[in-house]
């Protein structure tokens, strides 16, 4: 015993007593609930039977109803769409920032600071400004629209069900423009101004220079800030809650946030934790990509 | 062209795409004090002629945000305090060692980061409600917040503990000191700022938390702000006024502390996603 003691103060025992705790926290708290998750997959839940562990297997049933209804391949569809196209918009739009900030003039870094605001701020007020912005009859963006000349008639961004996926769309680039822009500010900070000398010596122009050095130079930051974008996006719940509620008829659903409507709304938990499989299955892929490209720096 | 002229150009186009950015939060300000009627005046005003500052006071009582911000900083202090306390530590561990278990360990770590909460909020509250944890919907919050965003802040703490040089450790050691003793009085102090810096950004985060409160906490009077802004928020309604000048009571704590801290938020989070 007083060795053990011993050796927690002042030895192995130390690092073991400091990582253990949290880890098995972790274990607790995330990997139980994974493995937890599969099991309700292959069983039937109900009202009745949630508070026992012992429910009927069902084998792949919850499956196999899942990939029968009806709205399952345009609810994927629509969360494929919802993920490539704020990737693009989060991505682009963040590149061209921090190419412009990064040409470095007074000012700069105060400015670019100011684009992190959206990172910091509840994903509910987030969702409900733009609510209020994309308003049919008296949003803001319809008015600057229609004044520009780009739409003759307002656009009802969230009944309109052809336009209810890019409300939330809209809302989540500008959420993941800031930190698309300063992951990307700091990949380009890390390019050596020598290159640039040396190519411009060389006679390369603008554009040359950003397809042979900036891109090259920057490719593992942009493989890991894709795939945590991908991460981000398929993390993305409060903006639905707030803006369409996955409506109108499901014209604006995603698989997150199908797997917890179906759980808390209509209370079919094995279905929702049947979508939360397949969806955690994608993340988990994306996550090996991330990891992957951020490896050198993790091993330090 | 001369380069005072083009940093003037610069600076320009800097501040007008700054203005197009922050539009959204300018409009929750100013829609927050318009009268009912220029709420829906078209063309709309982008000035208030008739601030009504007067919609702060009585949103305030009558939607009771004092409680639901009390809430919000209950959760997120509770989250933080845990966080903190568990990950520190850890954080510690698996700066100091390279070996093949750190590696595993961080990969683990890495691997919970990207979970999202809306899908395991299913197997977490099935979980949670047989092992009766439930009936203290607040506490069961904290434990999930502080699961989700550890990951997060074990990343971040461990670049600051990277950054201590190993050899004052190794000094204090020498001198006598226990491997408790030097972790508490040399190395802990020296990452303060680092862990200070991830805390608050944990805890701007747990304060916005919405899919684990939503799913977990019925009682009313147990919800915290980001629950009560989404009931304030009906499908049909028209109080826009309202519910813009509850987000900005929400929404300006935070802020305040994103400007007072800016410099160190920044270098915080990048120091942590790539590294």
């Amino acid at each position: 015993m007083k060795r053990l003691l011993l050796s927690i103060s002042d030895g192995r025992g130390f690092d073991i007593a400091l990582v253990s705790v949290p880890l098995t926290f972790l274990f607790m708290m995330a990997g139980l609930p994974l493995a937890y998750n599969i099991v309700m997959s292959f069983q039937e839940v109900d009202m009745f039977s949630l508070g026992t562990f012992l429910r009927p297997f069902v084998g792949l049933k919850n499956y196999a109803t899942l990939f029968s209804m009806p709205e399952t391949w345009p609810i994927l569809k629509n969360t494929a769409l919802f993920v490539i196209a704020s990737i693009a918009g989060q991505f682009i739009i963040g590149f061209g920032l921090a190419l412009f900030f990064w040409t470095n003039f007074p000012g700069a870094s105060w400015l670019r600071g100011l684009f992190l605001v959206s990172w910091v701020m509840p994903g509910l007020v987030v969702g409900a400004i733009w609510n209020w912005i994309l308003s049919g009859d008296f949003g803001v963006l319809n008015y600057l629209l229609r004044e520009s000349g780009l739409i003759t008639g307002n656009i009802f961004w969230r009944s309109d069900p052809s336009f209810s996926l890019w409300a939330v769309v809209i809302a989540n680039i500008w959420l993941g423009i800031s930190f698309n822009m300063i992951l990307l500010s700091v990949g380009l900070s890390t390019i050596s101004q020598d290159l640039y000398e040396a190519a411009e010596l060389d006679g390369a122009n603008v554009f040359q220079r950003f397809f042979t050095i900036t891109l090259p130079m920057m490719r593992s930051t942009i493989g890991a800030i894709i795939s945590l974008g991908l991460i981000f996006t398929l993390q993305q719940f409060d903006l639905f809650a707030a803006i369409t509620a996955g409506g109108p008829n499901n014209s604006s659903n995603v698989a997150q946030y199908w797997a917890w409507d179906l759980s808390f709304r209509q209370y079919d938990f094995a279905q929702g934790a049947t979508i939360s499989v397949i969806m955690i299955v994608f993340v988990m892929i994306a996550s090996v990509v991330y990891v992957r490209s951020t490896r050198h720096e993790v091993r330090g | 062209m001369n380069f005072a002229l083009r940093d003037k150009v610069m600076l320009a186009i800097a501040v007008l795409l700054a203005a197009v950015y922050l539009f959204p939060l300018y409009w929750m300000y100013v829609t927050a004090i318009k009268t009912g009627s220029a709420m829906f005046a078209s063309p709309p005003s982008f000035w208030p002629a008739d601030p009504q500052w007067s919609i702060y006071r009585s949103v305030w009582e009558s939607r009771n945000v004092g409680r639901y911000l009390w809430n919000s900083v209950v959760i997120a202090s509770g989250a933080v305090l845990m966080i903190t306390i568990l990950g520190t530590g850890c954080a510690y561990v698996l700066a100091r060692y390279r070996n093949a278990w750190v590696d595993a360990g961080l990969f683990l770590i890495l691997m919970l980061q990207v979970l999202p909460a809306s899908l395991m909020i299913t197997p977490i509250f099935v979980g949670f409600s047989q092992l009766g944890l439930l009936d203290y919907p607040r506490t069961a919050v904290i434990l999930a917040i502080a699961a989700k965003s550890m990951p997060f802040f074990v990343v971040l703490v461990r670049a600051t503990f990277m950054s201590v040089p190993i050899e004052l450790e190794e000094a204090a050691l020498v001198d006598g000191n226990s491997r408790f003793g030097a972790f508490f009085h040399i190395v802990l102090p020296l990452a303060r700022n680092g862990i200070l810096v991830s805390a608050i950004l944990i805890f701007m985060q747990a304060f916005g938390e919405f899919v684990y409160s939503k799913s977990m906490i019925q009682a009313i009077e147990y919800q915290p702000a980001s629950v009560g802004l989404n009931s304030f928020m009906g499908p049909n309604t028209n109080e826009w006024n309202n519910i813009m000048a509850y987000a900005a009571m929400y929404v300006t704590p935070i802020l305040a502390i994103f400007v007072l801290l800016q410099r160190r938020i920044v270098s915080g989070l990048t120091s942590g996603a790539l590294k």
